[in-house]
């Protein structure tokens, strides 16, 4: 408000300096003693203070309202994104990034750009009235046109907005190309996919391009319409007001006041204009950003004290009469034949996927009035390390002790990672990439028994391990999790994790599961050829 | 300051933990390369430019004549001057419009033709320096900073447009009187004070204020890359922090730059304030002295008043300008990063084998991760690579495909007319004598085909199809409600680990090089999965020379022989039987592998 308000005082003085200028030229140049024009440059200099303590004091205000605002959109955006899987699941990372950086900018402006509006209404506003006092006819004439000439702009609003939003499109297309292809850049150079990444980004860039032309000539219509609007203000205002000084209806000083003034309405009616240009760009993006922010965050109550896990009858995918109770510190290995079996249960796990019968449960208490996500821990599969040390990256937020990530960097076999990066200086790059494969799979597990979940899932943690390795962090595993009696399913096919199981689920094509120890299903000949390495 | 400081780049090294900034005279040369691919279209834009500034200055001083018109006796006929009047109003408005398309579209070609050329820079960058300065730096350069560079296209065609007019302007008061011309520049003292004091200050401050930028962009697109994660743990709160205070570091970087500009706009109002008085003075006088009419005086104060908006233009937009200059000059730094230069482009011919001699690599400095390595992979023969993870086998692997150059040593590939150093090849021709399929695999955004004939763009649907056959795919592919125009990759059809990895090797297939490197390519699926992909593994290596970094060792056991790696040495060499006879790590390993749990 104090930003909209100097903001006026601001315009409403420059639309004061023409007839300053007026007055001036009028009462102090033409003849007059020359303490006359000693007051007329003493105003001018007064003029000009309130006018630039006006537009100082909204020029910050403004503009740090407007990055204020940028900054928490911003935040509440990313907060929505990295909150609810749904928000952002359809866009690609650089898309969502754009929206993220330029759109929450784009419509932040939009404080910045309506104190603009409301200094230009002022500033015309302050042209009408000197034109009414100097005659009314010329005055009512400025008044019904200009209306029209500004409602007219108005009409562009539309037409130029869809073009700022098609252009914006295909612009944020291309940069969704760019940051992709930069970030796969590793897999692209193994197979040789330089060349045409950079033909398939130059296809982009140039139907960015052509919307970008288009845009140009739209916006070059609107200055043009604008001008000529003006312009035709300006002839049309001269030659009533110097008809009417020939005949004497008003004096020569006042046909010197029309006539400065009618050249400074161009201002204000140029700014209500851009105006109109800007709030469209500012709606394209508000448009944006306002989609990631109307997804609803659920927060189903976070009950404490709930039974185990319970899994019962449940078929899913190609998964039928699947049934389980997982017991405190029980380590519960899945073996299957069939990969999507194996998806659609950590899909179900996870809460990603409902059950097409059957139930999922702790205890009595049906899994949708929980909050899955603070008692089952899914580890994704992909292992990506967030944050620029080794402590960031196992630090969730959850499970804070010390002790409990000491114990889990032992467990997972992390030692040796944590001194390969001291001789490295500590620093850990975008996504763990100075890591090799098995490294990041085993920070990753570490960081999910420091975060100490009631029941953590975990689907093939340790295939890009050696084997020695392998059935050392599968014993550390096993014996942490069960001295803290907390429950955990391991979806897997290898045999050192799933010996230190204490039963495992085997799913064989459409049978049904059998359940038993890994020694026992070790008879199964399917189940042998199952976990054959 | 001397001039060689500020002429040399701020790149040295590769060792160099942020990716050069051009200086400015790099900038200029970037920029003029791009300006020299659109002649036509610049002379256009500057004649339009300034016949607009004509125009802008006819309109207040045949407003000035209109004025003394007025004021003298008799009854002048007002009709020709208001014609005139009008004219010069319909003229600026229509060229203004004309100069301000032609400039822009001028603009958006040079951004485009910039952002072409920095994106292909960006991918051709070496992984050594990528790996080190972070994907993040570079997406922001060719995403953020193209944008904002993009963005000033239209200013800059303002920017140009004002200065024009200043020009044409200055020419317009010496027609009225050159001692109201004189009081008129009284502002020119004023403004190039408060440049001076302003500019040293606003260059770091902008430049900060890009830094803090680079850095929040790196946070935030590393929580869009984590998304999986950060959704697994409900962490959003602890990464939203991260983005708060990156945020937040940009936030007060740019209201440091804010106070500095509202100084300096304060400053130009003085200015102009200096400046009408001046004028108002200087017209008093000549008025009084006779030298000029009256409507001479408000001619000229016409004049100035309009010259506040294009001065002002100018002047403000220095920090816009410095903004899009500090783009650009990220945008032309990724450029300026040294390629290797190739020296040879000749085709293979044959059988491709491998000699790699004396292989040492650090990422940094002090601690090699390869310690010497010599190893030959003849033509038509594999070669698996096993140890423990942290052994630098990956980093063998990607020195051996020319991923990476090592530290160190020779990549030699030898066929019938020869051999090459893998260095020395074109990076668009190597692909063609040995291909990789890394540990990172990536589904590329849009239709199966499109992802699969990424590394063959001319392959008909009968190739692709007969590729996704070899690596079993073909079921699956078959399966798809749309075949190979489903849409894979973020936002589109979901494949799983497995699939992911047949779609890398059937790429590698279409593209058919002599020379394989695999790394751990089974990785990312369970053992039965796994299994599947060794076969599909087999279909891509069979008759080919092949590297591959395998922990599951029934696939290093089909391998001729075995290299085994620890502490960046290889240790062991030999078939499976003379490692497993040996009795040293391989047979531990191997031991541990067939174990019955």
């Amino acid at each position: 408000m104090a930003g909209s308000a100097a903001s006026v005082v601001h315009q409403a003085c420059e639309a004061l300096v023409p007839l300053a200028i007026g007055l001036a030229v009028d009462h102090a140049v033409d003849g007059a003693p020359p303490v006359a024009i000693l007051i007329a440059v003493a105003a001018v200099l007064l003029l000009f203070t309130v006018l630039g303590a006006g537009g100082g004091l909204a020029s910050w205000v403004l503009s740090s309202t407007a990055l204020r605002e940028a900054h928490e959109l911003r935040v509440r955006a990313v907060g929505h994104v990295l909150v609810d899987p749904l928000a952002g699941r359809e866009r690609r990372p650089g898309e969502l990034m754009s929206i993220l950086t330029s759109d929450t900018r784009a419509t932040a402006e939009i404080v910045r750009v309506l104190a603009y509006l409301a200094s230009g209404c002022a500033g015309l506003a302050v042209a009408v009235v000197v034109l009414l006092r100097v005659d009314v006819w010329l005055g009512l004439g400025v008044v019904l046109v200009l209306p029209l000439l500004v409602l007219g702009i108005d009409r562009l609003g539309p037409w130029v907005e869809r073009k700022v939003r098609d252009s914006r499109q295909a612009g944020g297309l291309a940069a969704a190309l760019a940051a992709e292809l930069v970030h796969a850049l590793r897999p692209l150079r193994g197979f040789g996919g330089v060349p045409e990444a950079v033909q398939r980004y130059r296809r982009a860039s140039r139907q960015s391009l052509d919307t970008m032309l288009d845009t140009a000539s739209a916006s070059a219509l609107v200055t043009v319409v604008g001008q000529l609007a003006t312009g035709v203000l300006l002839v049309g205002t001269a030659a009533a007001a110097g008809t009417m000084a020939l005949s004497g209806r008003i004096t020569a000083g006042e046909f010197v006041t029309v006539v400065v003034m009618a050249s400074f309405v161009a201002e204000p009616v140029r700014r209500i204009a851009s105006s109109v240009e800007q709030i469209a760009g500012s709606r394209a993006g508000a448009a944006r950003v306002a989609a990631l922010l109307t997804t609803r965050i659920r927060r189903s109550s976070g009950a404490t004290g709930l039974g185990p896990l319970t899994v019962r009858d449940v078929a899913i995918g190609p998964v039928v009469g699947l049934e389980f109770t997982l017991a405190p510190g029980e380590v519960l290995g899945v073996a299957t034949t069939d990969p999507a079996a194996a998806d659609a249960i950590v899909a179900l796990l996870a809460g990603r996927a409902a059950p097409s019968s059957g139930s999922v449960g702790f205890g009595d208490i049906a899994v949708d009035d929980v909050d899955v996500r603070r008692h089952v821990l899914v580890e994704p599969h992909a292992a990506y390390l967030l944050g620029g040390t080794l402590d960031a990256a196992i630090d969730t937020g959850r499970g804070a002790d010390r002790g409990a990530v000491d114990r889990a960097v032992a467990a997972a076999g992390v030692v040796d990672v944590l001194e390969s990066l001291a001789r490295q200086g500590e620093a850990l790059l975008e996504g763990g990439a100075n890591l090799s494969g098995g490294q990041r799979q085993r920070v990753a597990l570490a960081r999910a028994l420091a975060a100490e979940p009631p029941v953590l899932v975990l689907r093939d943690p340790l295939t890009a391990v050696d084997a020695v390795t392998e059935d050392a962090v599968a014993r550390g595993l096993r014996s942490l999790r069960r001295k803290d009696a907390l429950g955990t399913v391991v979806v897997t096919t290898s045999p050192p994790l799933l010996s230190r199981c204490d039963r495992v689920v085997f799913l064989d094509g459409d049978g049904p599961p059998v359940v038993a120890t890994h020694a026992r299903l070790a008879e199964i000949p399917a189940y042998a050829e199952a976990v054959l390495r | 300051m001397s001039a060689t400081l500020v002429d040399r780049p701020v790149w040295t090294e590769c060792d160099a933990p942020v990716l050069p900034i051009a200086t400015s005279g790099q900038t200029a040369a970037g920029l003029w390369w791009a300006m020299r691919n659109h002649p036509a279209d610049c002379v256009v834009a500057l004649l339009l430019t300034l016949l607009t500034g004509v125009g802008v200055v006819a309109a207040p001083l045949f407003l000035g004549r209109l004025v003394d018109a007025v004021r003298a006796a008799g009854r002048p006929d007002l009709i020709p001057l208001l014609v005139l009047t009008a004219a010069s109003v319909v003229f600026g408005a229509v060229f203004a419009s004309l100069a301000q398309r032609a400039t822009e579209r001028l603009g958006a070609r040079i951004a485009a033709d910039l952002r072409e050329q920095v994106l292909a820079c960006a991918l051709g960058i070496e992984s050594r320096v990528l790996e080190r300065v972070g994907s993040g730096d570079i997406a922001s350069r060719v995403t953020e900073d193209v944008e904002n560079f993009v963005a000033a296209v239209p200013l800059a065609a303002t920017v140009f447009s004002a200065a024009t007019t200043i020009v044409v302007s200055a020419a317009g008061f010496a027609t009225v009187d050159w001692r109201l011309a004189v009081a008129f520049t009284v502002v020119f003292p004023v403004y190039w004070l408060s440049l001076r004091a302003y500019l040293p200050k606003a260059g770091p401050l902008y430049a900060a204020e890009r830094r803090a930028a680079a850095g929040r962009g790196q946070v935030v697109l590393e929580s869009l890359h984590g998304l999986p994660t950060v959704h697994a743990y409900d962490m959003a709160e602890p990464q939203t922090r991260r983005v708060t205070a990156a945020s937040e570091r940009t936030l007060t970087a740019a209201l440091r730059a804010q106070r500095l500009f509202i100084w300096f706009m304060k400053s130009m109002n003085a200015a102009e304030a200096l400046g009408l008085s001046a004028i108002l003075l200087a017209g008093y006088w000549l008025v009084d002295a006779g030298a000029v009419t009256v409507g001479e005086v408000t001619a000229a104060a016409l004049l100035f008043h309009r010259l506040f908006d294009p001065l002002g233009t100018v002047l403000l937009s220095f920090d816009d300008v410095q903004r899009a200059g500090a783009a650009l000059a990220r945008i032309v730094g990724v450029t300026l990063v040294p390629r290797p230069v190739p020296t040879s482009n000749r085709p293979h011919d044959g059988p491709v084998g491998i000699v790699a001699r004396g292989i040492r690599h650090s990422y940094d400095e002090g601690h090699d991760v390869v310690r010497g390595i010599d190893v030959e992979v003849p033509a038509g023969t594999s070669l698996a690579v096993v140890g423990a993870s942290g052994a630098g086998k990956t980093t063998l692997a990607g020195i051996l495909a020319g991923v990476f150059p090592s530290t160190s040593g020779r990549i030699l590939l030898v066929d019938t007319r020869g051999s090459v150093d893998i260095g020395d090849l074109d990076p668009g021709q190597v692909r063609d004598w040995i291909g990789m399929v890394s540990q990172e695999t990536h589904v590329f955004a849009g239709t199966l085909r499109d992802d699969v004939v990424f590394a063959a763009p001319d392959s008909t649907d009968e190739q692709v199809h007969a590729a996704l056959h070899a690596v079993g795919a073909g079921p699956w592919v078959v399966a798809l409600p749309d075949g190979l125009d489903t849409v894979v990759g973020t936002g589109g059809h979901a494949l799983t680990a497995a699939q992911v990895q047949q779609l890398a090797l059937a790429r590698l297939l279409l593209r058919d090089p002599p020379v394989v490197v695999l790394d751990e390519a089974t990785a990312e699926a369970g053992s039965s999965g796994a299994r599947d992909l060794e076969q599909a593994a087999a279909a891509l290596l069979a008759g080919r020379t092949a590297v591959v970094v395998a922990h599951r060792l029934t696939q290093a056991r089909a391998c001729d022989r075995i290299a085994v790696m620890a502490d960046g040495l290889v240790v062991e060499l030999g078939t499976h039987d003379q490692l497993v006879a040996q009795g040293g790590r391989y047979a531990d390993l191997w031991s541990a592998w067939s174990r019955r749990y």
